[in-house]
């Protein structure tokens, strides 16, 4: 060994202590011991040092550092993971964000903030609640868990279930990739397509690069809430009695369970009160309006007794909410009383299988004689039984893990995930070739060789190794499958939307994309297909501040350049094993695969759209009243999807005004209330008319001739938006009437017309064909090379649509 | 709650390997503990200093070298605090983390590497639990503070925080000296004035005094002033009495009281902790044999002598938990936005929480606020602040930014150390933003409650 070798770690050790300082290297024996472990009890072995950074440049310094030494690199936040995602090996450097906290001022109108990775996850909701917002994911640990972890996990939480998981709220990310270089993707806009590498980053546990900031997109503090805590002597029936609330229509904010096992656990550790002689106590929350709450919950409450509930409580007021909550929130702690150890388990299934998976696990637990205490996140068919064992009995500690193993197996034969929430980590490597094929493995293997080809970036989490056993891909489905229990449709790429939209729509709900009833109208046009929606990604105006189609799409059977079939997801609200390939090629065209068929969520429709419309004769009211009418309808954001929008037809003879569009229930206090507050604003009540269409009639609504032609039947469209830091620069509005489309959402407006640029709005974002070319050339901060690299990995043989920008292959 | 007993009772290995068993390793405990927060560093974290006394534990057993210096510095960097056993969903017991800094105080100080040079010299560390010390040194500071104030300005501390270290030090150690009006018309025209009260004529100290109730209708009550209150707030003591008076207490004052120990038994000295607890035992012996409660002035004394043994564990009330059962005379009205900031030996050493809150809420005018972190130390810590007063200065800092943040016109505690700690940080940021003991707002609002 030479000089240099032996000395290597000293050297190596003085460079990073430069970098970081005494206030953030750490080298000794007991920070070393310490950082060795995360929530997870698994271990690996221990790491060189620590480097706690004080800010950005010194982490991207130290993994520059790293990277050029060939050390890697593990980080973390509060070490919160449960499957081992942030444990490190011998030899790496564990890089902590815990010195990384600054929480940004928060924007109020755009509903942004921007954080830092070490801020604490309800620490972002305590400084937005001024403010009346709230960061929505909210797993078990969030006093804890750090927002870099969230990222890096994808996390979830009981209030997922309206809201969406941890990628539906992340607006940008600025981060670090394995060569220290500051990078920053995605541009927060509704509707923006290409390659999607903030769905590829999240979920992506530390692998492909560091967050350095992000930011968060913030929900409105609901106006009231209801909580129901339901008793259930039979778990399966509990679990249908979910399925049936969710197949109903509801749409409850969050629908949370515990069994026998939990719930005795819990009461043993607290003494709260709770009956220990059921199997199930089940929790659903409604949050919205009062009068909504208070009719969504009476529903659910005849729901859930009719499904066997012996007793169905309702929390008065706040106080009482806390101790409904108790017997599930309380569950972590109990836990650690009932056995020295316990397997954590993350499995999830389609809705309709839940019951099925329950029963499953009842004769699992008896077979192999260990005792089970699960917590449900019982909405998004997310499960975590928790298997309990002394780990100093191998007897015992044999038996959990079978245990384990056997529901992971009943979970993936019912078309599951192996987890979650959780991640990968090491302590599902072992399972995940029972879930994933060989080809998509090969494809993750191949992105992370991108990103880092020196495999410094979290080595050894993941990725199963190259030569396991995969199982085979997934069959494709022969024709449109709709599972009424799972809320899912599977479908191939040629089905017609319209085909699938107007089946849904009887049943009472729908993929929420295009405008209204099975007339995907404006975007896609009437012949659009599930392939051109996965493939661009034109939701329409169905979306309001929240996210796009690719929120409901969760599972895509594709081809690659050279036509190799893989299938990456599954028919389940919540996943994150491994890389997310199906959010993050949803939108980028046929440029990297084909997409051969694809699974959807369905959602509730709404029940009915009301219909504004007024003529304004005064031109120089326009701005001022489009103004206060999207910021009013702007606050309308109720996570379901809906056509809230303003047509405007200002340009139109004999009658220039506009119309509104704004889905909900036909009540005094919902529609009913927006027509007061739209005279209001509008300030000449008696010229406004207003009408009311069942939704899933809304063919009434397009004959009725309140909307012009154009807005539902243009074969092209042009995108315009504004980026958030350019809300300062004057021109709010297009100066010139024109035929427009005013999304509802902040900063997105819609034309036929061809492009015609006026300062303080950019149309070069999107393409100006909605339908079926390629994506647009990326903006500043999407690293090309990774884009080339891509295209090389999926389409090496350059057989699919390939963008001028594409072209040159100099990688 | 004789949990300091408790954890060298449990001495044997495996009652602690049990006892560590119960820590799940969440994590939750992190946001709530207060040198994690202020370094980021895990080993100085609740489950950090676990995982070593676990490993501490498994070399114990073994023939290999001893444990190193790193860990047991980790647990001398412990507070003591105790806000992760509140915070901590799984139960575990602070008595394991008390063990492992039992251990370090075992320790030469050579084996830790050096622990950091404490900001006063140990021979003054010694004194500093005898009031007649405290008392000199509270005289002198605040004659240096005048001075300053007259020589530097109003912002003197601001200002002379960014001197030489030596100096820095010194005037920080002067900021965090408690303090409150000594005299009854002192503290009257201070919170008259806070109240924007028109001053009541010349004849202040001619406020009538409330009307006592009758002898025997309150509970008999001997007190237990403690060192740092009798030498470094007289006034506060004095008029906590008067208190207990007016509702109705027989009040003693036993004179051969001392010390309750504390620093001496968290600065290595348990020979002094013994013969001071020893001499309040039979200082005390007396009146409690005749049923009296013993009444701690300071939530840091009332926690340790309650680990003196089974009677006193019984006999010992907090001030303000006593306070709070009493019936008080009439209340004036105080129209001020108030915070409370828990001690830690109140709020996680003995699950005080509702009773000062409630004493406040009780005061007609007054708006109590809570404070973002409330349940985070302000790093005082007693001792512990002098021996580590980089940190102690970061937290108390902290502290006092969180209290300020929620516009309070005054804040109030139930504690010494906290008081001179969140004093500092407020003159260092908010100077105009007072802090006061919580008995003295009390016995203001009984003041102007009584008169017409």
């Amino acid at each position: 060994m030479s000089d240099q070798e032996r000395d290597f770690p000293t050297v190596f050790l003085a460079e990073l202590k430069e970098i970081l300082g005494v206030a953030g290297f750490h080298a000794d024996e007991a920070t070393r011991l310490v950082y060795s472990r995360d929530a997870s009890h698994l271990t690996i072995g221990q790491p060189l040092a620590v480097a706690l950074p004080a800010d950005d440049s010194q982490l991207r310094q130290v993994i520059a550092l790293c990277g050029n030494a060939g050390v890697p690199v593990v980080c973390r936040g509060t070490g919160t993971g449960l499957s081992g995602g942030a444990v490190p090996g011998s030899g790496s450097v564990v890089i902590g964000t815990s010195r990384l906290t600054a929480l940004g001022p928060v924007d109020l109108t755009g509903r942004r903030v921007r954080v830092q990775p070490g801020a604490l996850n309800d620490g972002v909701s305590r400084h937005s609640a001024d403010c009346g917002l709230h960061f929505a994911p909210d797993p078990s640990s969030q006093a804890a868990a750090s927002i870099g972890g969230n990222i890096a996990e994808n996390a979830g939480g009981p209030h997922c279930l309206r809201h969406g998981v941890t990628l539906q709220h992340l607006l940008h990310l600025e981060w670090s990739d394995d060569r220290g270089r500051l990078l920053r993707t995605g541009r927060g806009l509704a509707a923006e397509r290409g390659l999607d590498l903030v769905s590829l980053l999240c979920g992506s546990e530390g692998t492909l690069g560091l967050v350095t900031s992000s930011d968060l997109r913030l929900v409105a503090n609901p106006a009231d809430e209801s909580t129901l805590l339901a008793f259930f002597p039979d778990l399966e029936d509990a679990a249908r009695a979910v399925v049936g609330l969710l197949s109903e229509g509801l749409a409850p904010v969050a629908v949370e369970m515990v069994d026998q096992a939990m719930l005795a656990a819990v009461e043993e550790a607290f003494g709260f009160g709770f009956p220990t002689d059921v199997e199930a106590a089940m929790i659903v929350e409604f949050v919205g309006q009062p009068e909504e709450i208070t009719e969504d919950g009476i529903r659910a409450s005849a729901l859930l007794s009719d499904n066997g509930a012996r007793e169905v409580r309702s929390a008065a007021d706040d106080a009482e909410r806390t101790e409904l909550w108790k017997c599930r929130k309380k569950a972590f702690g109990a836990v650690g009383r009932l056995a020295p150890s316990y397997v954590t388990m993350d499995v999830v299934v389609p809705l309709g299988e839940l019951p099925g998976l329950v029963r499953e696990i009842q004769v699992i637990k008896a077979e192999h004689g260990v005792n089970i205490a699960t917590a449900f996140h019982a909405g998004d068919g997310n499960l975590h039984p928790g298997v309990h064992y002394d780990d100093r009995d191998p007897d015992q500690t044999r038996r959990a893990h079978a245990a384990a193993d056997s529901i992971i197996r009943a979970a993936l034969d019912r078309d599951g995930s192996v987890t979650g929430e959780h991640g990968v980590g090491i302590e599902k490597l072992h399972v995940v070739p029972w879930q994933i094929d060989g080809e998509s493995a090969r494809l993750q293997r191949g992105i992370k060789d991108i990103f880092d080809p020196g495999n410094i970036l979290n080595p050894g989490k993941l990725h199963p190794p190259a030569d396991a056993h995969f199982r085979q891909v997934k069959p494709l489905p022969d024709g449109i499958e709709f599972k009424w229990p799972n809320l899912t449709v599977t479908a191939p790429a040629d089905t017609t939307l319209v085909e699938i939209q107007e089946t849904a729509m009887e049943r009472g709900f729908w993929i929420p994309v295009g405008a209204f009833s099975g007339n995907p109208g404006i975007g896609l046009g009437a012949g659009g297909t599930v392939g051109d929606l996965v493939a661009h990604l034109v939701s329409g105006p169905a979306f309001c501040a929240a996210g796009t189609a690719r929120q409901y799409l969760l599972e895509l059977w594709a081809e690659t350049g050279d036509r190799r079939l893989f299938h990456a997801g599954a028919p389940v609200f919540k996943n994150v094993a491994g890389y997310d390939l199906v959010h993050m090629l949803c939108g980028s065209g046929r440029v990297y695969a084909r997409p051969l068929a694809a699974t959807f969520q369905l959602r509730p429709i709404p029940e009915s759209v009301g219909c504004w419309h007024f003529p304004l004769a005064d031109p120089n009211r326009r701005e001022e009243d489009l103004g206060r009418l999207t910021r009013f309808l702007a606050q309308r954001d109720d996570g379901l999807g809906g056509p809230v929008m303003i047509v405007d037809t200002f340009a139109e003879n004999p009658e220039p005004g506009a119309v509104i569009l704004v889905p909900g229930r036909d009540r005094p206090w919902d529609l009913g209330q927006v027509d007061k507050d739209i005279k209001d604003i509008l300030d000449v009540p008696q010229s406004v008319a207003h009408r009311e269409f069942p939704f899933g009639r809304a063919r009434e609504l397009l004959d009725s001739g309140l909307i012009p032609d154009w807005a539902l039947s243009s074969p092209e469209w042009t995108f315009f938006a504004r980026l958030p830091d350019e809300d300062a620069t004057p021109g709010m509005w297009p100066s010139t009437a024109g035929r427009w489309i005013w999304q509802a959402a902040p900063r997105l407006v819609w034309s036929p017309d061809p492009a015609a640029p006026y300062p303080g709005w950019h149309s070069d974002l999107f393409c100006t064909d909605g339908r079926m070319q390629t994506p647009c050339a990326p903006v500043d901060g999407v690293p090309l090379e990774f884009l080339k690299k891509m295209k090389v990995l999926f389409d090496p043989s350059g057989a699919l649509d390939t963008p001028p920008w594409l072209e040159e292959k100099d990688v | 709650m004789s949990d300091q007993h408790m954890a060298s009772a449990a001495s044997t290995g495996q009652q602690l390997e049990d006892l560590l068993r119960q820590c799940v390793q969440c994590g939750l405990c992190l946001p709530h503990c207060a040198t994690w927060l202020a370094t980021g560093n895990e080993v100085q974290s609740p489950r950090g200093r676990l995982l070593l006394l676990g490993e501490m534990l498994r070399l114990d057993g073994t023939d290999t070298a001893p444990v190193p210096g790193a860990f047991l510095r980790a647990f001398d960097q412990c507070i003591g605090c105790r806000a992760c056993e509140t915070a901590c969903p799984s139960g575990v017991p602070f008595n394991l983390l008390e063990y492992g800094q039992q251990r370090a105080m075992a320790m030469p100080l050579d084996r830790m590497g050096g622990l950091p040079r404490p900001a006063v010299p140990g021979p003054f560390l010694r004194r500093m639990d005898r009031p007649d010390f405290l008392g000199f040194l509270s005289r002198t500071a605040g004659l240096a503070r005048s001075l300053l104030a007259v020589a530097v300005g109003k912002m003197w501390r601001r200002r002379l925080a960014e001197a030489p270290v030596g100096v820095g030090h010194l005037v920080r150690l002067l900021g965090s000296m408690p303090a409150s009006p000594r005299t009854d018309t002192g503290l009257l025209q201070m919170l008259d004035g806070l109240c924007h009260r028109e001053p009541r004529d010349k004849q202040v100290s001619e406020v009538s005094t409330p009307v006592p109730a009758p002898p025997g209708h309150g509970p008999r009550v001997a007190f237990f002033h403690g060192c740092a209150n009798a030498g470094l707030l007289p006034g506060t003591s004095r008029r906590f009495v008067d208190l207990l008076g007016w509702a109705g207490c027989r009040v003693e004052e036993p004179l051969e009281q001392d010390c309750c120990g504390a620093l001496a038994s968290h600065t290595g000295r348990p020979g002094r902790a013994a013969s001071l607890r020893a001499r309040n035992r039979n200082a005390f012996s007396g009146v409690v044999a005749e049923g009296a409660v013993i009444v701690a002035e300071a939530a840091g004394c009332g926690h340790e002598l309650k680990s003196y043994g089974e009677e006193f564990q019984e006999k010992v009330v907090d001030g303000v938990v006593l306070l709070a059962g009493l019936d008080l005379p009439p209340l004036g009205r105080v129209p001020l936005r108030v915070v409370y900031h828990d001690p830690c030996h109140a709020r996680h050493g003995q699950g005080i929480i509702a009773e000062p809150r409630r004493l406040l809420a009780a005061i007609p005018g007054l708006e109590l606020v809570e404070p973002e972190e409330a349940e985070v130390c302000c790093g005082s810590g007693g001792a512990w602040g002098l021996r580590y007063p980089e940190i102690s200065a970061d937290l108390g800092r902290r502290k006092a930014a969180n209290l300020a943040a929620t516009g309070a016109d005054l804040v109030v505690t139930s504690n010494p150390g906290c008081l001179g700690q969140i004093a500092d940080g407020l003159l260092l940021d908010t100077p105009g933003l007072p802090i006061l003991p919580l008995t003295d707002l009390i016995w203001y609002a009984v003041k102007r409650g009584s008169t017409t």
